[in-house]
This record gives structure tokens, C-alpha cells and sequence, in this order.
């Protein structure tokens, strides 16, 4: 066998054929590409790992109705952005906000309360996002993802991601602001 | 739309652009990658142990492709559901799932699944859902409302030669829609089956659907 | 439509197109140009909505509601009064939103609150709505739900009943999107609205179908339970065996 990784849809073709286990392949690569997402969308590990594991199996409960096998990443991510929203709007509470606060760079590196602080604020700043705009936020900032991959992930033209990822860095924006 | 952050800015936070020449807007972008920054590299992921935790529950589940059982729904409810009425919703997903092949699991299986989410969408997270009209004198019908554009012509129904009436399935994502069918282009018309009916405040009335994950029951 | 309106709507289009394709956003003046809004209405709409958005209101309503009255043809005249109408509900919303602890408000429950206000639904029962939701999605879903129940037909108090009642049963937000499905599939089979409305004010709540993946049992599926498994791994997410 070449040395070459199979492709998505080889592996799933021999899922479906009954190579059960091989199913793990699959889990490898898109587990680690698609973790951090599912955590800045939960907005707790537990609940990604919980989340990923359902998306996961549900993935391979309804291997067949995945159309285009070479698209099973984005298919996949379809699915677990689901289970993400779903997991978050059940577990997720929205606690009284603390003051966050947008504090100008020059604050140094090494200060860990003020990265803390910091850390906060953004995770707060995401919960006042639609489920569309932390998407796309998320994606672009937190995965460092391009227009057009975010495009093909979403299934969605990159001119409304963008006008999304905006609209998104406005309402942080706002929400930062009027903590200070 | 404008809002806080000027053009410039936004281009800059995109990576597409020079930082701002207003030095305070410039400031407030570097702090704001910064912060978003510093919150990706916190994050703690999940890691490859659940990647075990799939494979063992996918090998137990007997791997095979799953038809699913609406009876799960009504024998694993934790909800204590009154007898009558779950018959009848459990009567009313059967109808709306026409299509789907219904199998009660065997006895020996290991694991209970639900039933297919909203009838057949995909695992998208869109559920299709089956608008239908009686107008055997129509020569188009459409299909317009908040998740279109309220576009006269973008989702057009087709009309079956056996009954006469017009249909469309489509994939909508959960929550609630409104709209109307347009018919012949030119008369906007309610959908009796709709949940619900509102004032559009334009003199008109919008029906309303609202959408669950598991597809709707019409009125 | 006027010849110097058609030119300007040639050049809204290309405007929109040319846009698109270097991926900015056209203005929302030029999109409304394009689905043949004159060009002044279109420029006041969009004052309008940058307006609300300076006051923290979401803008997203109120253009879709322009969309939408272009759409019908509706006079102009008569759809910048709904457009401002809306906005002062939106207003309401906001309030409403921060009053019930929500602060700031996301724009996706406010907007959720302005409709059910519009529907007849009462302030304190919209704040109420939003206080005792799990959380701001399932606040949003609870408001839209409770106001199409009221267009039903359920009296307010009912429907605000059932979803208060719902929301105690730790749902998702879209699984509070079936209980339209729910009322509808009660009255197709015989029972009258009024009696819902009973039946869920003496306390029998509406039957709100399990999330999918739920009630097969304790773990995930495969009865595998998280954390169990080999590897815990530091300060690593590893599942948190939330589920019953």
C-alpha cells in the first residue's frame, strides 16, 4: 500500500463495506481539526468532548446518507455544529456578566490575570453572538481559517461570511465597550 | 452595515488590510486580536482519549446502517406523557414520515437509537418539510417567505397528476418561518395548514410555521 | 419605475455584483436598490437601521422587514412606518431583555422579544420569558414559541405556562420549537384549544419530545460512559457523563 494518507471517501467506502473499525481513520483526522471549534462553541471541554463523541457516532450511524464522501469533513462539521448548539443552548447558562473589559495592548505578556481577565472577556463577548455569527467568528478568529475554506465548510458564499464575521466583531465590540 | 469598527479596521482584523491611521482604532484592534488570540491558545481541547470512546460505542452499536424506531420515542420517553396523546403525536410522526421505513429494533440490540432527526434532512441540522395547496385552477405557485426573501419565484411548487395539488418539500433550518404562497404570481394566499396566522402590518396576513428538529405537525 | 430609478438600480445591481465578488458587503442602500426600492426610501431605511444599531438594537429585522414589504409591493409611504413601528418594539424588547437580567442584550433575543411583544404578548410575561429561560438561545426560542402558541390560540397565561413548564425540563432550544407541532398535533386529533389551555394550566404541561439521543439510557451511546475510558488525560476535555 502507498504511503499516501486514504482519501475521506476511500475510507468511508470501506465503512459502509462493513470495515467497522476502520471508522477510527476518520475520527483521527477530523477529531483534532474540529476540537478547538467545538470548544469555543460549547464553550466548555467537557461539553465539546461530549459533543464531538455524539457527532461522531451519529456521523457513523447515518454514514449513508453522507452524498459526497470526499466532502465528509464538511459534511462531518455539519453535524457536529448541531450538536454543538444543541449541547450549548441545553448546558449552557448565561451568568450575571462580570466587567470585561477591551485593554489596550500594551499591557505586558506575562501578566496572567490580566490574559485571564482577558480570556473572559472573549469567551463572555461570544456568548451575546447568534449561533451563525459565533460560527463564523470562530472559525475565522479562533481557528484562523480562510474565507474560503470557512465557504466550503459552511456551504455558505464567502461575501455573507464575511458580512457575518463583521457584524460579529461589532457586537463583541459593543459588549467590550460597555463593560469599561 | 457600519457599526463600531470602521472599514479599515475590519479589513485589518480580517488580515486583508494596514492597520488603521487612527491610532485609538488601531489600538483597540491589536487588544481585540490580542485577547482573541490569547483565548485560542487557552482553549483545552478535547484530546485523542475520545477518540477511543467513539470506536468502542460504534463497534458495540453492531454496525450496521440504522433505520430508526419512532416506538423508541414513546417507550423511552423520560417525560410522563398521557397515553392518548402520545399515541396521537406518535400517529402524527408516522404520517409525516412517510418515506422513512420504520423497524422496530430487535430485541437483542444493545443500544436505542432515536428516530431520524425531522424526517429525512440530512444530519444537516435542516429539516425537509412538505408544504402543500389545493388550487386546481393555479397555473404557478410559489413558494415566499422569510427564509427566501420573500422572492415570488425562487421556490416554485410542482403539481401532482394524480390529485391536483401543488407541492414542495424543502429544507429549513428549526425555528419559525413566515410566508405565503404566491400564486400565478400575483395572489399572495395562506397556508390553512400553518400553525398559525399574523398580521404582516403591510394590510396582509403571513403564516407562520414553526419548525422542530423533528419536522412540523401541520394544523 | 422611473428611468432615472432604473438607472440607478443598473448601477446599484452592478454595484451588488461587483461587491460580491471582491467579497465586501454592498451596502444595504444598494441591495434594496436592487430589488427596486427608489433610491431615497433605500438610503433612509438604511439611516434608519444604523440608527437602531447605535442604540444597540439589532438591524437585522428591520431591514429583513423592508425585504419583505418590497417584496409585497407595498407603498413605500406606508412601509417606513412599519419599519419605524418596529423599531420602537425593538426598543421595548431591549428594555424588556435588560430587565429581566439580560444585559447586554443579544440582539437575537431582543428581536425574539419585540415579535412576541407585537403579538400581543405582555411585558412582564416577555420578561419573565427571558429570566427564566437556561440560557439566551433557548430565552429567544422560548419568546417565539410562547407567541405562536398564542396565535394558536392559547390564551397568553397558557402559553407562557408551557413554556415556563418546558424550560424546566432542561431543553434545547430547538426542541422548544416542537410545542407548535405539539398544540397542533392535540387539536388535529380532536382536543379543543380551550382544553389544552386547561390542561396545561392545571399542571399537565405539554409533552415535549425527547432530544434526539436522549432516553436510551445512562452514558452516550454505546452505554459507554465519558470519562471512562482509557487515557484520562490531563486538564483535557474528556466528556463530563452530564447525561442522566
Amino acid at each position: 500500500m502507498a504511503g499516501e494518507p486514504e482519501s475521506d471517501a476511500a475510507v468511508v467506502a470501506r465503512v459502509l463495506a462493513g470495515e467497522i473499525q476502520v471508522f477510527g481513520i476518520l475520527v483521527a483526522r477530523y477529531r483534532p481539526a474540529f476540537a478547538r471549534y467545538a470548544t469555543a462553541m460549547c464553550g466548555d471541554p467537557d461539553l465539546a468532548a461530549d459533543a464531538m463523541q455524539e457527532a461522531f457516532i451519529r456521523a457513523f450511524d447515518g454514514l449513508r446518507g453522507c452524498r459526497q464522501p470526499e466532502r465528509f469533513g464538511a459534511w462531518f462539521f455539519r453535524i457536529l455544529t448541531n450538536q454543538c448548539r444543541n449541547y450549548r443552548s441545553r448546558w449552557g447558562k448565561h451568568e450575571a456578566a462580570e466587567p470585561a473589559v477591551l485593554v489596550e495592548a500594551k499591557a505586558s505578556a506575562d501578566d496572567a490575570l490580566m490574559q485571564g481577565e482577558l480570556r473572559d472577556a472573549i469567551a463572555r463577548a461570544l456568548d451575546q453572538l447568534s449561533a451563525d455569527q459565533r460560527e463564523a467568528f470562530v472559525l475565522r478568529h479562533v481557528d484562523g481559517r480562510s474565507y474560503r475554506e470557512m465557504a466550503e465548510l459552511l456551504a455558505e458564499r464567502e461575501d455573507v461570511l464575511r458580512m457575518r464575521v463583521h457584524r460579529a466583531r461589532e457586537q463583541m465590540r459593543r459588549f467590550l465597550e460597555e463593560q469599561e | 452595515m457600519t457599526g463600531g469598527w470602521s472599514v479599515e479596521a475590519q479589513r485589518y482584523l480580517d488580515g486583508e488590510g494596514p492597520p488603521p491611521t487612527d491610532a485609538d482604532e488601531r489600538a483597540r484592534a491589536d487588544a481585540f486580536l490580542a485577547a482573541t488570540r490569547g483565548y485560542a491558545t487557552w482553549l483545552r481541547v478535547p484530546g485523542p482519549q475520545i477518540d477511543q470512546a467513539v470506536i468502542e460505542a460504534v463497534g458495540r452499536s453492531g454496525g450496521q446502517a440504522v433505520r430508526r424506531s419512532v416506538w423508541r420515542w414513546l417507550v423511552e420517553s423520560r417525560l410522563v406523557v398521557r397515553p392518548a396523546v402520545a399515541a396521537a403525536a406518535v400517529l402524527a410522526l408516522i404520517a409525516m414520515s412517510v418515506g422513512l421505513t420504520l423497524l422496530t429494533r430487535p430485541p437483542n440490540r444493545p443500544t436505542a437509537q432515536p428516530p431520524v432527526e425531522g424526517g429525512g434532512g440530512a444530519g444537516t441540522g435542516t429539516v425537509l418539510v412538505r408544504f402543500e395547496l389545493d388550487a386546481p385552477g393555479a397555473r404557478t405557485v410559489a413558494l415566499a417567505g422569510s427564509f427566501n426573501g420573500w422572492s415570488d419565484s425562487a421556490i416554485t411548487f410542482s403539481r401532482s397528476p394524480e390529485t391536483g395539488r401543488w407541492t414542495v418539500t424543502v429544507a429549513l433550518p428549526p425555528g419559525e418561518h413566515q410566508y405565503l404562497f404566491v400564486v400565478d404570481g400575483e395572489r399572495w394566499v395562506q397556508d390553512p395548514a400553518a400553525h398559525a396566522q399574523v398580521r404582516d402590518e403591510f394590510g396582509q396576513t403571513n403564516s407562520v410555521l414553526v419548525v422542530g428538529p423533528r419536522g412540523v405537525v401541520r394544523s | 419605475m422611473t428611468v432615472g430609478n432604473r438607472v440607478l438600480m443598473g448601477v446599484a445591481g452592478v454595484a451588488v455584483f461587483a461587491a460580491s465578488v471582491v467579497g465586501q458587503e454592498p451596502s444595504l442602500t444598494a441591495r434594496l436598490v436592487a430589488r427596486g426600492a427608489p433610491a431615497e426610501f433605500a438610503a433612509r431605511v438604511e439611516a434608519l437601521v444604523q440608527a437602531a444599531e447605535r442604540a444597540g438594537l439589532p438591524g437585522e429585522p428591520i431591514e429583513d422587514k423592508a425585504i419583505e414589504g418590497l417584496a409585497k409591493r407595498a407603498p413605500v409611504e406606508r412601509i417606513l412606518p412599519v419599519l419605524e413601528q418596529l423599531r420602537s418594539r425593538l426598543q421595548q424588547g431591549l428594555a424588556e431583555t435588560e430587565a429581566a437580567g439580560l444585559t447586554p442584550a443579544p440582539g437575537f433575543v431582543v428581536a425574539a422579544a419585540a415579535e412576541a411583544l407585537g403579538r400581543g404578548m405582555e411585558p412582564e410575561e416577555v420578561r419573565e420569558l427571558i429570566r427564566s429561560a437556561p440560557a439566551p438561545d433557548a430565552a429567544a426560542a422560548g419568546l417565539t414559541v410562547a407567541a405562536t402558541l398564542a396565535a394558536q390560540g392559547l390564551d397568553h397565561r397558557a402559553a407562557a405556562r408551557a413554556v415556563h413548564d418546558a424550560y424546566r425540563q432542561g431543553p434545547s432550544a430547538e426542541q422548544l420549537f416542537e410545542l407548535p407541532s405539539v398544540v397542533a398535533d392535540m387539536t388535529a386529533h380532536g382536543m379543543g384549544i380551550a382544553d389544552v389551555a386547561r390542561r396545561i394550566m392545571e399542571g399537565g404541561g405539554l409533552p415535549l419530545p425527547p432530544m434526539a439521543g436522549e432516553g436510551r439510557g445512562r452514558g452516550p451511546p454505546g452505554g459507554v460512559p465519558p470519562g471512562q475510558v482509557p487515557g484520562k488525560g490531563q486538564g483535557q476535555g474528556q466528556g463530563s457523563g452530564r447525561r442522566r
